[in-house]
């Protein structure tokens, strides 16, 4: 299986370590990866904003760089929904399918594809808050949503499960979005800036010491929220802590 | 009505700068969500539930003619007289002239979404008719001049000292009153005369029943069925899609209804009108007002199916915390940001944009509008339509450009990991202002996974493959 | 025809013919479904009404209806009737004015019947005597309900009870009028009668 590892910019640009972490992990699980070096981005920032047009040359980049691949792999949920559900600003050849259709965000390629449940060389002691973004939960349903009733499940908690001595706060909101949701976050920053204040204050009075969560834009608007208002909580992508970071 | 796009960002920031209300607000709508998610887990139907009413709706206005026409004639037969508007202003005038045929001058009115949504009371009113609300929570923003803020608890915006001031200009009750049961006595003191003396009482409604002609009415008051019932003259103001085909339907609709809104398993008062009373006259005007016009487009049509529960607005995390003012309309929240845009794309362009598309609504929605889809699209629909700020419009034009080009966002990402390390902090943060204002930027870093990945991965094969090699 | 000419009926009725997205044959009618607890029995009837604000009035050894009603309301200065059972101090067919109706302390019905679902009571002109309004002005209302005349839940209340088709104004009573719209605090007896207690009978 040849893995095409998509790294979106935010990543690449202010969070390295969850890319690193990524691909250490990826390999720890004995696969191959690849990092096409002129990756940018998957289009989402402009079809979101109803822009779509705009996005059809970067998403016609993202075809160029990953369509080689069986499968591509990325630290992202938000990217990755787009990709799957989204991606339709450029004409939707065998290529473009091959690629939506096999594109997986890292908990769910873990969980559902390599089907791995042990991480013997992780350890985490301490207690976190899990924070499913909105795409994770909502669109790709890597967890059970609150407001359909459906049986508690959550791939993300599965995986962390097996983390050596890791323990989970329970929010009061699990569910709630965060408030980042893109260009939300400059467009409206006061209720965007709130949600993030009252998402991490949830987190912290719940005993978090860190957030994890797959999706590193909903943390960094929340790190951001946490750092302006002195709420005393870390951030961690779940594949560092996958990956075995310690702290 | 003024054209200019409602600035939803600025009134939601306003709105959040008071602690009590912003607190309040949150609270007692996510406590609505909490109430109705209890009864859901009661109900192992609940999942099927949504479905039948979503198909039932669907099939309503799929056959939308076909079910109006039998309405039509059954309620004529009940003796009913049936009136149609193409738009708010017809049917303002169709409550005008009815009542100048009785020499009547004096409504008294349960909550309406689509009286507010005509405009009625602002046409009535310079003409003489008095008109009064008398749902509590509508009334109070009667007195206030304000739009509703919420389809179900219109006052939900507002604290109990809030109301004790407006009662006090109005009702010469005790402006410090901070007790709601003294509020709410003032009211219905204040409400009484006014209902029994008034000589015309209009309702909305919530279903018109095409096989009986009837249509049905859920309060909680019981303000509706004495303003329906006190008068000999009865009006009833429904939309066009609020059809159902069979009394039966009735059951999945109304076990849906107020369990979604506010938790509680019925409304207290759940009224069938099928036929005048003793004695009296009843008018149901059916009203238009661009519901057709949204029957034919295929991507917004299904929000014809919403039943104005506002399940939508209570788990909404962007409503909870802009407060329904904000949204500049009678319908707001996320039903309102898909709903709203088909009134008046230009004035109601930022709506479809004050949402993380997180998806909540759709999840609670008891007929299944996939309202989050639906705000995706409208989206796409102003930018074609330019009905987006033009600054946004060239920055994404310009970011799309540059993201198709890697040689060149190389090049302005080095520049970003440049800016963040060496610029001072009042430089960047006016430059990156909005996310600025309440939050931190991210921490710059050594290097990007792009040159960490070169060092390390593509040097290192590269190495290992002359190491092979020699 | 133009859209002047035309009646407003034949425009919209146009224009929905002309433009709609929906289509017919994509859309069947779904049977009528019948889901959920459809368990009618007084003690889900009992449980569903306290919920909901009402309660039970329920009858002391060897006391009539209308003792229990003096028992409950010992300040009541009138009992307004509309049962045969109760004899109070006014008939609700004697009521002349609304304004009578107003002063009315309580009023004691008879209901078509009751829904255990929702704690809910049927009332139409028939059981009211035609004074459709005059229920709702007084102070506090008095139910009768024959524990042989209960519904499992709303999906059998309108497929089993011919009243939905048969009454010209039917109102399904579930508590007490009430509202939460001042800071959300729950307050019954907003508009319509302040307490409903119902009595088996």
């Amino acid at each position: 299986m040849k893995i095409g590892l998509f790294i979106p910019c935010y990543i690449d640009a202010f969070y390295p370590q969850t890319g690193i972490a990524t691909l250490e992990l990826l390999e720890k699980l004995g696969q191959e990866a690849e990092y096409p070096m002129d990756q940018t981005c998957c289009g989402q920032p402009m079809a979101n904003s109803g822009c779509n047009r705009d996005a059809k040359e970067t998403e016609a980049l993202f075809i160029r760089n990953f369509s080689k691949y069986d499968v591509i792999v990325s630290p992202s949920g938000s990217c990755v929904h787009h990709i799957r559900d989204n991606f339709d600003a450029i004409e939707q050849t065998d290529e473009v399918r091959h690629v939506r259709k096999n594109t997986y965000e890292l908990v769910e390629f873990i969980h559902d594809v390599l089907k791995v449940r042990e991480f013997p060389w992780a350890e985490f002691p301490h207690k976190v808050g899990l924070h499913n973004s909105c795409a994770t939960l909502r669109s790709l349903r890597t967890a059970s949503m609150s407001e359909l009733g459906e049986p508690f499940f959550s791939k993300p908690k599965t995986l962390l499960s097996a983390v050596k001595g890791i323990s989970f706060a329970a929010p009061r909101r699990p569910d709630e979005c965060c408030g980042f949701g893109g260009t939300y976050s400059v467009t409206e920053e006061a209720v965007s800036a709130r949600m993030g204040l009252d998402k991490v204050t949830d987190h912290h009075d719940a005993g978090a010491e860190y957030i994890v969560s797959a999706d590193t834009s909903c943390m960094m608007h929340q790190q951001g929220c946490a750092e302006r208002n002195g709420v005393p909580i870390r951030f961690i992508h779940i594949a560092e802590i996958l990956n075995g970071a310690r702290a | 009505m003024s054209n200019r796009p409602v600035p939803h960002a600025r009134l939601a920031a306003e709105f959040l700068k008071d602690e009590p209300h912003r607190h309040f607000h949150d609270e007692r709508l996510w406590d609505m969500r909490q109430k109705r998610d209890e009864q859901m887990h009661i109900m192992p139907e609940w999942q099927e539930l949504r479905e039948q009413a979503s198909r039932l709706k669907e099939h309503t206005l799929a056959h939308l003619p076909q079910y109006l026409e039998q309405f039509e004639e059954n309620a004529r037969c009940n003796g009913i007289h049936v009136h149609w508007a193409r738009d708010g202003a017809e049917h303002n005038r169709i409550v005008e002239k009815i009542l100048k045929d009785h020499g009547h001058s004096s409504i008294i009115k349960s909550k309406s979404m689509i009286t507010d949504e005509c405009e009625m009371r602002e046409y009535l009113e310079p003409k003489g008719v008095s008109v009064t609300e008398t749902d509590l929570g509508e009334r109070i923003q009667q007195l206030d001049n304000e739009l509703p803020s919420h389809v179900v608890v219109p006052a939900v915006q507002k604290l109990t000292t809030d109301v004790a001031k407006t009662f006090a200009r109005y009702y010469n009750t005790d402006p410090n009153i901070d007790d709601p049961h003294a509020l709410a006595e003032a009211q219905r003191n204040a409400a009484r005369p006014v209902l029994l003396s008034g000589d015309t009482g209009m309702t909305g409604g919530n279903f018109l029943v095409a096989e009986t002609g009837s249509f049905v009415v859920c309060t909680n008051e019981g303000n509706a069925d004495l303003s329906a019932n006190l008068p000999n003259l009865h009006i009833a103001t429904l939309g066009i899609e609020r059809l159902v085909p069979r009394m039966a339907d009735l059951g999945v609709f109304i076990r849906l209804l107020s369990r979604s809104a506010l938790g509680s398993p019925i409304t207290q008062y759940t009224t069938h009108f099928r036929r005048p009373k003793k004695g009296g006259e009843m008018h149901v005007i059916l009203v238009d007002n661009g519901r057709s016009e949204r029957l034919g487009m295929d991507d917004f049509w299904t929000s014809l199916k919403c039943i104005r529960c506002g399940a939508c607005m209570n788990t909404c995390p962007v409503y909870r915390r802009s407060g329904g003012q904000s949204y500049g309309s009678v319908y707001s929240g996320p039903i309102g940001a898909i709903i709203d845009p088909t009134f008046n794309a230009r004035k109601f362009s930022t709506l479809p944009f004050a949402s993380t598309m997180n998806g909540s609504c759709t999840n609670v929605c008891p007929v299944k509008i996939d309202i989050h889809e639906q705000l995706y699209k409208w989206r796409r629909v102003l930018a074609e339509r330019h009905e987006i700020p033009f600054v946004k419009r060239e920055i994404m034009k310009m970011a799309g450009r540059l993201l198709a080009q890697p040689t060149m966002y190389r090049l302005a990402i080095s520049g970003t990991e440049v800016a963040l390390k060496t610029m001072p902090r009042f430089v960047l943060y006016n430059y990156l202002n909005p996310w600025g204002k309440h939050r931190e930027l991210p921490h710059p870093v050594k290097e990007t996974f792009h040159s960490w990945y070169k060092k390390n991965r593509l040097n290192r094969t590269k190495t290992q493959r002359e190491e092979t090699q020699a | 025809m133009s859209d002047e000419t035309m009646s407003a009926r034949d425009v919209i009725m146009q224009r929905l013919k002309a433009k709609k997205s929906p289509q017919e044959g994509a859309y069947p009618l779904p049977p009528v479904v019948t889901l959920g607890d459809q368990d009618a029995s007084p003690e889900r009837f009992e449980a569903s009404l306290a919920l909901m604000g009402g309660r039970m009035l329920s009858l002391q050894d060897g006391e009539g209806i209308e003792q229990a009603i003096r028992r409950a309301f010992p300040e009541m200065r009138n009992l307004c009737t509309a049962v045969p059972e109760v004899e109070g101090t006014l008939r609700i067919e004697d009521l002349e004015t609304h304004e009578q109706a107003d002063k009315v302390d309580v009023m004691v019905v008879r209901a078509a019947f009751g829904v255990a679902e929702t704690g809910g009571i049927f009332l139409s002109e028939v059981e009211l005597k035609d004074h459709l309004a005059d229920v709702h002005l007084a102070q506090h209302l008095i139910v009768l309900l024959s524990k042989n005349e209960l519904v499992g839940n709303m999906h059998n209340a309108y497929q089993e009870r011919s009243e939905f088709r048969t009454a010209g104004y039917g109102v399904l009573m579930s508590g007490p009028s009430a509202t939460a719209d001042i800071q959300g605090v729950l307050i019954r007896g907003a508009q319509g009668v302040r307490s409903l207690s119902v009595i088996w009978a």
